[in-house]
């Protein structure tokens, strides 16, 4: 395919603004997915973004469309996520395209990261082509949409495209835009390679399969690739491109999308924002590439069977090979023994690493309440960064402790005006200024430290707006403040992955709820189990949990006996996913009951 | 054919009740009267489709009608049955005949006709002499219809009499509970079952306590109310033979326990007909059909199958060994007196119980919920109050 028909290009918005409906039907358009095969969210390939409906992982096709002159066009898509955490997905996809389909929801409008992700595209230089989905609903009022877009970006809001990825109204039109403003790739096919590793995964045959945007230069399928980072050195496995599967090609031309079996099994030596070249003929200088991923929440995560710790090494490993973002290190914590640390982009990525150990790896695991890194100076001079909580030293050695706080952007009806600011500043979140980028809305700015945002922030603020506040967030400084260990005792001894970093004045009443929750959350064991709560070498709150006094099936006869054998199972996989901790059993959920104190 | 050389128990199911009980979720239908005898010629069915299939008459020494209500069928039914099954089995002379019946839907005549027939034990669905606790559980009798009915019983000749009662309702106080049992005792029966009452799933009983309707009870409660039962009827001369169960001791000091239950419980092979019922024999767990209507079309029509099965049959399971010897376990470890031999054990499987279990047996004793007595392993004192704990190690 000549240069000047190919257009790179991505979809951004805000989550469920519907990205991957439109990719569906610009798929199906194009004949690149037959009807039969056809289902919703084709792009979404994972089991769990199938099941909660959103994206995770950016996902590239492509896709041969003739276009309105006649000629034939290689379309390459990249669907991006929406979700806050996924930000970082987002920018790579951007580095491989010239184009961006901004799309925005008729019923909801601007939200946090249209405005997040739009920037992000403009600072990337890309062509951005702003387009308005579910024009079908009731409640859509495109319109005021379109004013509000043009009032951003300046088009002419009568030129924006209105469709309904639902129902295909208007799709035709997306791919002719798409042809006639998405320039084409600028790339020089005899300067010496330069492909851009802008996502990787992991194939148990193919090793770890690069995603590439080929900028100067071609690849043939035996042609030997150096890496030029880690200087690796590979014979493809095979190249190809996503139609939407892998489809193993001879060629990769200047400015196309495809993908480079390497043969590599580890992801030190293939790194997304890598640059591949000629190993014979090499290019001068790699790529830009993508800063690195920086985490926001670290949190640990234990085998429940210590002997399980290999298969989660294992499974981090290969997840990692997915996901760029996951960082982790090996940790020992006194309760829990043998683990990981490991850093997330956000709470959603968290959650989702852990499903996903649970789901694909079949691991139990236990994930401690996550938490942010802090910036510890110490009397000596010397300055630590924790993100665990058993890493903070004695408080005599502390001559002051840097947390984290951030930039917030909070979109909202101004109806909502007085719910958001009682959310935030409840959370010792901090007014800065608002700003009213279209009639009835409002963009609310606060400070706020990280640790706040992390616990229960979002689903408040959900909950709070009946679900119409968005959010956004960056980082802004370490600034010190008065911060404490509230430490947990279970059966009178400190287990280490209960405790948390609180601020001072709230050390009392966290550590109260803390001890009522766990309390909840700890089941009742063979004896009975005390639990405290201390903050500098002070108990603040105590609780028992009782000992388990009856527990036996009354009756099991004969027409029982399987029934009764399924219970008993069930019990006691509920008794094996627990943690064993000194001698009693903790479940899981008593880890992130940090997390789950409440509003009161 | 199994090595089993017997005898056998055979449970038969009556899915019929007046009203359907709010706790209740066993295999069972209010409002169905009208299939009852289309129900009992299909059941007589089934248990001649299964001797056919045997081949030969197994010798039996109990048979246990349960329910459902199983005194809500006519004497001429009852009738019926117990001579389908003398005729496809050998019913042994030293044999026991319970029947499950429900206080107000009894009276002289039904029982004298059922003693008359060969039914030599009744266990009577009392649950609580309490008005308010048997609204509460929608039972459809008083306490004065339960005296009655023992009193007919005894006066017809029955001489081994069970009480089912019910602990750890909603709103029960411990006192409470002691007055069901004080005036259960008042009726001098020969055994009691006593349950700790379960909120089962997809009961209306459930959706009461899960709405709020209902108190859920307090388990620290009924643990109170276990343990004072089992002290009170302990020095009342009684045996906590099994988990659930008391009896009187007979002549011989032996508790006159429910025998056909201990075949249940000593894990040995049990024939079970009518809808639902489930059997073990011959290595395989076989259970019919639930539904009263589709399994009286099925019994009625269908041809014979290869034993241990009939027309109804809906599931087969076959028990390997491994999983022979945990049920071993589990259901023996409710004998709270007999518990598990282990010379008992190896004959039956080839194998030493305790190199089996070696690791549950040495967690289970050093929690204090296992011990030996002899060639006999027993739960202790703690154990039987955290049986869960222990029977999950064998599953
Ligand atoms: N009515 C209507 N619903 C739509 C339309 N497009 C998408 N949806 C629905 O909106 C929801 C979200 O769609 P997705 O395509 O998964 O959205 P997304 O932007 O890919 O979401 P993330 O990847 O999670 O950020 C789904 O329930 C879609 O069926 C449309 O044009 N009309
Ligand atoms: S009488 Fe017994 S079987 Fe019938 S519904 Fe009530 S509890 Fe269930
Ligand atoms: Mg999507």
């Amino acid at each position: 395919m000549s240069q000047e028909h190919i257009r790179n290009f991505c979809i951004i918005a805000h989550i469920d603004h519907g990205k991957s409906t439109l990719a569906d039907r610009l798929l199906q358009l194009t004949g690149t997915i037959s009807d039969r095969e056809m289902q919703a969210q084709v792009l979404d390939t994972m089991d769990l973004e199938r099941e909660k409906g959103v994206t995770i992982k950016a996902s590239a096709v492509r896709m041969m469309h003739t276009g309105k002159d006649g000629q034939e066009y290689e379309l390459n898509l990249i669907d991006t996520p929406g979700h806050v955490d996924f930000g970082y997905e987002v920018s790579r996809a951007l580095a491989a395209c010239e184009g961006a389909l901004l799309i925005v929801d008729a019923s909801q409008g601007m939200e946090a990261q249209t405005l997040a992700n739009l920037y992000l595209a403009l600072e990337s230089d890309l062509e951005i082509i702003p387009v308005i989905n579910k024009i079908d609903l009731p409640a859509a009022h495109p319109d005021d949409v379109a004013e509000e877009i043009s009032n951003l970006i300046g088009s002419n809001p009568d030129e924006i495209l209105r469709i309904s990825a639902k129902d295909g109204t208007n799709i035709e039109a997306v791919l002719d835009v798409v042809v006639e403003k998405v320039p084409p790739p600028k790339g020089d096919p005899d300067a010496p390679l330069r492909a851009l590793v802008f996502d990787t995964h992991y194939d148990s045959f193919k090793g770890v399969v690069a995603y590439v945007r080929l900028v100067d230069g071609k690849i043939a399928h035996q042609d030997e690739l150096e890496l030029m980072a880690t200087e690796a050195v590979i014979r493809p496995v095979e190249i190809g491109v996503f139609a939407p599967d892998l489809q193993a090609t001879k060629n990769l031309s200047t400015g196309s999308v495809g993908y480079v079996a390497t043969g590599l099994k580890t992801v030190n030596e293939s790194r997304v924002g890598d640059t591949f070249t000629h190993n014979e003929q090499r290019a001068e200088e790699g790529l830009p590439g993508y800063q690195e991923p920086k985490p926001m929440v670290f949190a640990g995560i234990y085998p429940v069977e210590g002997e399980d710790f290999d298969d989660l090494k294992e499974a981090l490993e290969k997840l990692q090979l997915n996901d760029a973002s996951l960082v982790y290190q090996a940790e020992t914590s006194q309760a829990l023994n043998f683990g990981f640390r490991c850093g997330f982009l956000g709470m959603f990525h968290m959650e989702i690493i852990q499903e996903r150990l649970e789901r694909e790896y079949d691991l139990d695991i236990i994930v401690t309440a996550p938490s942010v890194e802090y910036e510890v100076l110490m009397k000596d001079g010397k300055t630590l960064t924790i993100d665990s909580p058993a890493e903070l030293p004695d408080e005599g050695d502390i001559e002051e402790i840097g947390e984290p706080w951030m930039e917030i952007q909070i979109f909202t009806p101004t109806d909502y005006y007085g719910a958001v600011m009682d959310v935030a500043t409840k959370r010792r979140g901090i007014y800065v200024s608002e700003d009213y980028p279209t009639q009835g809305r409002v963009q609310l700015n606060f400070e706020i430290p990280l640790a706040e945002l992390i616990v229960d922030f979002f689903d408040q603020l959900k909950s709070r707006t009946r679900g119409y506040a968005s959010l956004d967030y960056q980082f802004k400084e370490y600034r010190p403040e008065d911060l404490t260990k509230l430490e947990v005792l279970v059966n009178k001894e400190s287990v280490d992955a209960l405790a948390a970093i609180v601020h001072k004045e709230h050390a009392y009443h966290k550590g109260q709820a803390l001890i009522t929750k766990l309390k909840e959350l700890i089941p009742r064991q063979l004896f009975a189990v005390p639990i405290q709560a201390s903050a500098n070498g002070r108990v603040i709150s105590r609780a028992n949990v009782k000992a388990l006094r009856k527990d036996v099936l009354a009756k099991c006869y004969g027409g029982d006996v399987s029934r009764k054998r399924k219970l008993l199972e069930k019990q006691k996989k509920g008794k094996k996913r627990m943690k064993m901790v000194g001698s009693v059993e903790i479940p899981q959920e008593a880890f992130l009951a940090v997390l789950r104190l409440g509003d009161d | 054919m199994s090595s089993f050389l017997g005898p056998y128990s055979l449970y038969l199911h009556i899915p019929f009740c007046r009203h359907k009980c709010g706790y209740c979720d066993f295999n069972t239908y209010a409002g169905k009267e009208d299939l009852q005898p289309d129900y009992v010629r299909a059941l007589c069915a089934e248990i001649t489709q299964f001797a056919e299939a045997a081949g030969e008459r197994l010798p039996l020494h109990t048979v246990f009608f349960g329910g459902g209500t199983p005194s809500l069928l006519t004497s001429q039914q009852l009738e019926a049955i117990l001579s389908a099954v003398s005729e496809a089995f050998e019913l042994l002379p030293d044999n026991e005949i319970t029947l499950e019946a429900n206080p107000g839907t009894v009276d002289l005549a039904s029982l004298q006709a059922m003693h008359a027939m060969g039914i030599n034990r009744l266990s009577m669905g009392m649950q609580s002499a309490n008005p308010a606790e048997l609204r509460i559980l929608e039972r459809q009798h008083d306490f004065d219809d339960v005296v009655q009915a023992i009193d007919w019983a005894r006066a017809v000749g029955f001489e081994n009499i069970n009480l089912d009662l019910i602990f750890g309702l909603p709103y029960q106080s411990i006192g409470d509970w002691q007055r069901n049992v004080e005036l259960a005792l008042g009726l001098n029966p020969e055994h009691l079952s006593l349950y700790n009452l379960t909120i089962e799933h997809g009961t209306p009983m459930e959706k009461q306590v899960g709405r709020g309707l209902l108190p859920e009870p307090d388990p620290d409660e009924a643990a109170e109310m276990y343990i004072w039962t089992m002290q009170h009827l302990n020095a009342e001369g009684w045996r906590h033979y099994e988990v659930s169960n008391w009896a009187r001791p007979d002549d011989n000091g032996e508790p006159l326990a429910c025998r056909h239950n201990l075949q249940y419980w000593r894990n040995l092979p049990y024939i079970g007909l009518g809808a639902g019922a489930h059997g073990f024999i011959g290595g395989l767990r076989v259970a019919d059909v639930l539904g009263p209507g589709v399994y009286i079309e099925r019994c009625l029509n269908g041809a014979l199958r290869k034993f241990p099965r009939t027309a109804a049959t809906a599931s087969v399971n076959e028990i390997g060994p491994y999983t022979e010897m945990q049920e071993t376990m589990m259901m023996g470890l409710r004998l709270l007196e007999e518990g598990v031999s282990s010379s008992d054990f190896e004959e039956r499987f080839g194998k030493q119980l305790e190199d089996v279990f070696a690791e549950e047996i040495a967690y289970l004793r050093g929690l204090g919920l296992l011990e030996k007595h002899d060639d006999r392993w027993l739960l202790t004192g703690k154990g039987r109050m955290l049986g869960n704990q222990v029977f999950m190690q064998f599953v």
